[in-house]
């Protein structure tokens, strides 16, 4: 991977967007982040449709689970049926901590689930975590492929 | 260790790596729930509870499927295909660990379900790092599904 | 009509003036007659019908509803116990007395099987007032009884319905509080990170205690959500409770070791719970035995006593003790003897551990005085309760 990894943080909190780039701004891989505040939003970037024409395909998506307008779910369905799409990791970061919920995205085809802690240290750990095993070690597949 | 207790299903069919995989689990205390299957058929014997794994049941999953690539018998995509195939065995995620540098597998690897995909490094301390991270990630950081088997039991109370 | 020298006396030396509804089932008028007549002699004021066919006798039974019926056995094609077939099918409690010629011992048996409160000959009839009081004051019996059982059903309805909106209340109160308290936890904590020093003097307490709140809010709640779930029904199983004492010495090991306390325990029995529970109680308890200490290191020791067909535990302990004043309060949920600053925690332990006990039909309390030591004990039945028999010493 030669240029900056992009991620795409979908949650419609702000403050845990900012929290989430709060995490990662000390990050050796320099990732680029980017947001969506709801499931339209969302799709909407990954298409690369309208004002998001010029977007960089991302090369990871941390996807919350309960979002105006489209939910996770759906973005999560859309994203893994879509040809052009589904090979972009999607890791699920909620606060729910339901096993129906976590089962739901695994049959979706979500790559992964992790829940979000409370405590800040923990919030920190979990998406310093994330960046690490999905920008650092793991192989992904040629972006616009 | 009881059947029911596997947290991890390491799938190689080379010694070497087995042994290196293992001992980097050791180190943070994750290789004492983790049976390895030197080839496809018996990763498929063990996760589908048939041959001489016949007394497990689909409600004790592993949390985390480590397949490599290329083994006798039946590779590591086919197994990949059969598991991500089943319903009662979808949601099991499984990490893809593999020396192949191929474009082509890994590409096959995602679009079969593969929820990651790693390459062995070919250095000894960067693939014991390796492990470290992912058993840590996929063991303590992941939460992995409920068992299909207990999650259509739930849906249908419902 | 009297006529001159005759008196009528009515002799009703222990009965009572009673308007009562009859309804007859009877052909022969004359017969009708002298049930009335020897039903009024007794004091009874009657009002009555009298019908000779079933289905008259539906259509009166279901629009007057008669407090008693008086049927004949032997009319024609009526068979005294038609009269309980129609109330049976028709859902109505009305006593049956069954008035008639002659019956054999084996059809009186019958007749009473069916339903009938009683039978009366009719050459017998002075039996009848009797028979028809009795009659009466089971029918009120049954009566009263029956409003009771609605009653106590209702209330117990109300109650679970009760209960189960209050357990649901608590669940989201918690729940849906704990997303925006862990904004405000995690971002005065980053505040106080990140401009440390950098603010006026005051800056830095401030947000200090606006964090700690948070904090501890984060806490309560969880504890809250903790106690809200000890409601629901868990599954019970037979527990050892000296694998569960293993597992809670582990968890609280660096308790344990941080104050050299010493943990003893006899050999514990068996018991009919659910084994996290029974782990949180122990926990809890030792836990705070441990806690709630001198100055010397903690001598914690657990032991169990059989009475009768449950156990009595005893967690006793070398602490501070616990003032007489204060042995009921204790167990209220975030009721604190001591300020934060001089024992951690919130309150919450002992009531978890009272809602679990009770749960399980057992009790829990202290024996304790100021500086020297508590002795908490609790019951539990021990086995399940129709396995009573299998207890082994």
């Amino acid at each position: 991977m030669k240029a900056a990894p992009e991620v795409l943080i979908v949650d419609d909190n702000p403050a845990d967007v900012t929290l989430a780039r709060e995490a990662l701004a000390g990050s050796a891989h320099h990732s680029r982040i980017s947001s969506a505040g709801d499931g339209e939003e969302a799709l909407a970037f990954l298409n690369r449709t309208g004002t998001y024409a010029s977007m960089i395909r991302p090369d990871l998506i941390i996807l919350d689970l309960n979002l105006p307008r489209k939910d996770g779910r759906a973005v999560l369905a859309a994203v893994k049926a879509d040809p052009e799409l589904r090979r972009i990791p999607v890791v699920i970061f909620s606060s729910s901590q339901l096993s129906r919920d976590i089962s739901r995205c695994y049959e979706l085809g979500a790559n992964c689930y992790v829940s979000k802690p409370g405590n800040l240290n923990e919030f920190f750990l979990a998406v310093k975590s994330i960046e690490e095993f999905w920008i650092g070690f793991v192989s992904l597949p040629q972006r616009g492929e | 260790m009881s059947p029911t207790e596997v947290d991890i299903l390491l799938v190689d069919d080379s010694q070497e790596d087995v042994a290196l995989t293992l001992h980097a689990l050791r180190s943070e205390n994750l290789a004492s729930r983790v049976f390895v299957a030197h080839d496809g058929e018996e990763a498929l014997d063990f996760l589908f509870c048939s041959g001489p794994h016949s007394e497990r049941s689909f409600d004790h999953p592993p949390k985390l499927v480590l397949l490599d690539l290329k083994m006798p018998k039946v590779d590591g995509l086919q197994v990949l295909k059969q598991i991500k195939g089943d319903a009662r065995t979808r949601t099991i995620p499984v990490v893809l660990m593999t020396s192949s540098r191929e474009e082509r597998d890994m590409a096959s690897g995602y679009d079969l379900g593969a929820n990651s995909y790693l390459q062995k490094p070919v250095d000894f301390d960067e693939f014991r790092k390796m492990v470290k991270l992912l058993g840590l990630y996929w063991l303590v950081t992941n939460q992995a599904p409920v068992s299909n088997g207990k999650a259509q039991a739930a849906k249908q109370a419902q | 009509m009297s006529s001159a020298g005759t008196k009528l006396e009515t002799q009703s030396p222990a009965a009572p003036k009673a308007m009562l509804r009859a309804l007859l089932v009877e052909d022969n008028k004359a017969d009708a007659e002298l049930i009335l007549r020897e039903m009024r002699k007794e004091g009874f004021e009657v009002s009555a019908n009298v019908v000779q066919t079933a289905a008259e006798f539906r259509r009166r039974v279901k629009e007057e509803s008669p407090d008693i019926i008086l049927a004949d056995y032997n009319m024609g094609e009526w068979r005294g116990v038609e009269a309980l077939e129609i109330l049976h099918s028709e859902s109505l409690d009305i006593p049956v007395i069954i008035v008639t010629g002659a019956l054999g011992d084996v059809t009186a048996v019958e007749c009473i099987k069916q339903g009938a409160t009683d039978y009366v000959l009719k050459d017998g009839l002075a039996r009848l007032p009797q028979a028809i009081r009795r009659a009466l004051r089971e029918k009120q019996e049954r009566s009263l009884r029956r409003q009771v059982e609605e009653d106590l059903a209702k209330k117990v309805d109300e109650l679970a319905r009760s209960n189960a909106d209050l357990e649901q209340f608590a669940y989201v109160a918690s729940h849906d509080l704990q997303e925006p308290l862990r904004m405000v936890a995690a971002y005065t904590q980053l505040l106080g990170e990140r401009y440390k020093g950098k603010l006026d003097e005051n800056a830095d307490k401030f947000i200090g205690y606006a964090s700690e709140g948070a904090l501890r809010m984060q806490v309560l709640i969880q504890d809250l959500l903790a106690f809200s779930r000890v409601g629901r029904k868990e599954a019970c199983e037979s527990v050892d409770c000296n694998a569960v004492m293993k597992e809670v010495l582990q968890t609280l090991a660096s308790g344990i070791r941080e104050s050299g306390a010493l943990v003893t325990c006899t050999e514990l029995p068996v018991v009919w719970a659910d084994r996290t529970q029974m782990a949180q109680v122990f926990q809890n308890l030792i836990g705070n035995a441990i806690k709630f200490r001198g100055k010397e290191p903690p001598v914690v020791s657990v032991r169990a006593e059989k009475q009768g067909q449950s156990w009595l535990f005893t967690v006793s302990d070398n602490g501070i003790g616990i003032a007489p004043e204060h042995v009921e309060s204790i167990f209220v949920v975030f009721q604190r003897l001591h300020a934060r600053t001089e024992y951690p925690g919130n309150g919450i332990g002992l009531a978890i551990c009272k809602k679990i006990i009770e749960r399980y039909g057992g009790k829990i309390w202290v024996e304790s005085q100021p500086g020297q030591g508590s002795a908490f004990k609790f019951t539990l039945p021990g086995h399940e309760p129709e396995k009573q028999e299998q207890t082994h010493a």
